[in-house]
């Protein structure tokens, strides 16, 4: 097998589980592993949405928080305040989180590197204070709740994600979608722009690339994603909260990305779930288990510098080797990548 | 008018304090490449330990003399087993004192207990001071904060060690060929920028509550600091501080602080537009 059928195969196997997943769950473990990994792939987007601007053009958000945000009270504010439908909040915090990607965007891609990452953090900070204050729209510290509005009712059937397997499913359907147009979007020639822009800007720009609007692309498409995981995050949790929009979120969104592998699509989704799976197991054994998130974060960062993909990558190589005929019989092109 | 002064002269006192624990920042920073998210809980560290020598010994004087060397202590371990192998990869150095931030915090909430507590000043005095009764703490806290900011600067300026940080950030290649051993240079730098956080901690700690979250506040605000006086200029980092305190304290005294907050975030997005390198630098670099 060669090392990319091996990924493929891979990919298949940890499909068919997730769509499985509502079934054997409870009989393995416990039903209510169902909802965490309804949230791990919530939650895996947002790392998903750092790792497309830091693992694929080179950009490190420290402020992905501000489109989860935007899209949490997109949704909340759409059903709570305004009385919109299901579809119509979805919508609105989807929009609302993508604008403010525009605008943010259109400011911050003309820095990079650490200004790039410092004023990231800045814009979500401005927007975290300002959802504290503003008390009427927001709630405040406390947030806002709602009630679950219908997906489809016709006359007296009705679709709602009230219940938990329409959930799972209507979560696995959205996020499924967001991570195949990312994967078109990467295999596009926009993709391509992305990794010169990634690899050198200078050289990017010399062959007739607008580096600026490239950056501001991915920039507007990370927002479209990280606000694509609040609104669902809103939907799954019913309420929006002001302190979603803190750094931290995007610091462990960055760490989630990092740690799973920044600069491969799925890396992201390993990376969140190996976390939150840490969370859910060690947090009834030590109240302190943050400790060795810590620890484990830190392990990663030096003994795995790209990630847990990368280790995968390198196993999958060592695996397929064998199988697949060099290309030279010369010995010493083995350890040529 | 006099909410105003009173607001301002803590903007003034809480703005030497941060310039205090902005500087280490920007030395690590400045020196090792390392973007320390971990150093506001630097700062609570030193609240924290702080707190412990005045719950031992009673005596809030000695956590002066003991927190800093602490803090260094800490701050060598931290730079032998952490950034040492992540030198030279500046997201990496981001992920791994997120990492670091985490076991600090969650550490003292295992040791400290999570309700934040409150230290009394050691002088509860207070001065006449431009028609209000200021308390003659946080004079002394600014006046120490001036002390220990002169020093570094001497230290950086007058002594070898000193010499030789400041080769080191110049041409780490070419100081290391003349013999200074840049790995010890580094692991001072790190634990100098621990101890300086450490010791702000110390000095603001009857200012502030001790809580094991003091650090994420402060944060922001040490970067804010940093960026503005312009990333590596110490002197920038200083007065950048002072006066975004100052802004935020008289703000604060017309609106709320969530507004002032606000609105020194806005004055900061504005500089790192306009001038990223910050507003002390003639030119770009």
């Amino acid at each position: 097998m060669t090392a990319a059928a091996i990924n493929r195969l891979g990919l298949v196997v940890v499909a068919l589980l997730t769509l499985a997943a509502p079934w054997f769950l409870p009989l393995l473990v416990d039903g209510f592993w169902v909802d965490i990994y309804a949230e791990m792939l919530i939650w895996s987007l947002l790392a998903a949405s750092v790792n497309l601007l830091f693992g694929y053009v080179g950009l490190l958000s420290f402020g992905q928080a501000l489109f989860f945000g935007m899209g949490m009270y997109g949704v909340a504010i759409g059903v709570a305040k305004l009385g919109l439908g299901f579809w119509p909040a979805f919508g609105l915090g989807v929009v609302m989180a993508t604008a403010m990607a525009l605008v943010a965007g259109a400011l911050a891609v003309r820095l990079t590197w650490h200004y790039f990452a410092i004023i990231t953090v800045v814009f979500s900070l401005i927007f975290y204070f300002a959802a504290l204050s503003w008390k009427p729209l927001t709630g405040g510290d406390d947030g806002l709740s709602f009630t679950m509005p219908p997906i489809v009712s016709i006359g007296e059937w009705e679709l709602s994600l009230t219940d938990p397997t329409v959930q799972y499913y209507f979560i696995i359907a959205i996020v499924g979608v967001c991570y195949a147009l990312m994967g078109v979007i990467l295999k596009s020639p926009l993709g391509a722009a992305f990794r010169a822009v990634k690899e050198n800007d200078h050289r990017a720009a010399l062959i007739g690339l607008n580096v600026y609007l490239i950056r501001l692309t991915a920039f507007v498409i990370a927002g479209f994603i990280a606000g694509t995981a609040g609104a669902l995050f809103a939907f799954f949790g019913r309420y929006a909260s002001a302190s979603y929009m803190f750094y931290h979120v995007s610091g462990e969104a960055v760490v989630w990305a990092i740690i799973g592998g920044a600069g491969t699509l799925l890396g992201p989704v390993v990376g969140t779930s190996l976390l939150i799976v840490l969370r859910e197991e060690l947090s009834h054994a030590w109240e302190h288990y943050l400790i060795l998130v810590g620890i484990i974060v830190i392990l990663v960062v030096i003994f795995a510098p790209k990630g847990l993909g990368g280790l995968w990558q390198a196993l999958v190589r060592r695996i397929a080797r064998p199988e697949t005929p060099p290309p030279s019989t010369d010995a010493k092109g083995e350890d040529l990548p | 008018m006099e909410l105003v002064i009173a607001l301002g002269m803590n903007g003034i006192v809480w703005g030497l304090i941060i310039a205090l624990i902005a500087l280490g920042l920007s030395i690590i920073f400045g020196l090792l490449d390392i973007i320390n998210i971990a150093h506001g809980d630097f700062f609570m560290v030193g609240t924290v330990l702080a707190w412990f020598v005045f719950d031992t010994t009673g005596n809030y004087w000695l956590a002066f003399a003991i927190v800093p060397i602490l803090g260094f202590a800490i701050g060598a371990v931290i730079e032998y087993t952490v950034i040492q192998p992540i030198k030279n990869a500046a997201a990496l150095s981001i992920v791994a004192t997120f990492g670091l931030s985490i076991i600090l915090q969650e550490s003292v909430r295992a040791t400290f207990g999570a309700t934040p507590a409150r230290l009394t000043a050691p002088i509860e005095e207070t001065v006449p001071l431009f028609g209000l009764e200021y308390e003659v703490y946080r004079l002394f806290a600014a006046l120490l904060s001036i002390a220990a900011i002169g020093c570094f600067f001497l230290f950086l300026h007058r002594t070898k060690l000193g010499t030789w940080m400041r080769a080191v950030r110049f041409d780490p290649e070419t100081a290391t060929a003349m013999g200074i051993p840049a790995r010890r240079v580094y692991m001072v730098t790190f634990a100098i920028g621990f101890a300086m956080a450490s010791l702000g901690g110390v000095v603001a700690g009857p200012i502030t509550t001790v809580d094991f979250q003091a650090g994420v506040d402060i944060l922001p605000f040490c970067f804010m600091a940093v960026i503005i006086g312009g990333l590596g200029n110490l002197e920038g980092t200083v007065a950048a501080a002072v006066m975004l305190a100052f802004f935020e304290g008289v703000m604060a005294s017309f609106t709320d602080p969530t507004l002032a907050r606000i609105g020194s975030l806005c004055l900061m997005s504005a500089v790192l537009l306009v001038r990223p390198h910050g507003i002390f630098s003639g030119s770009t670099r």
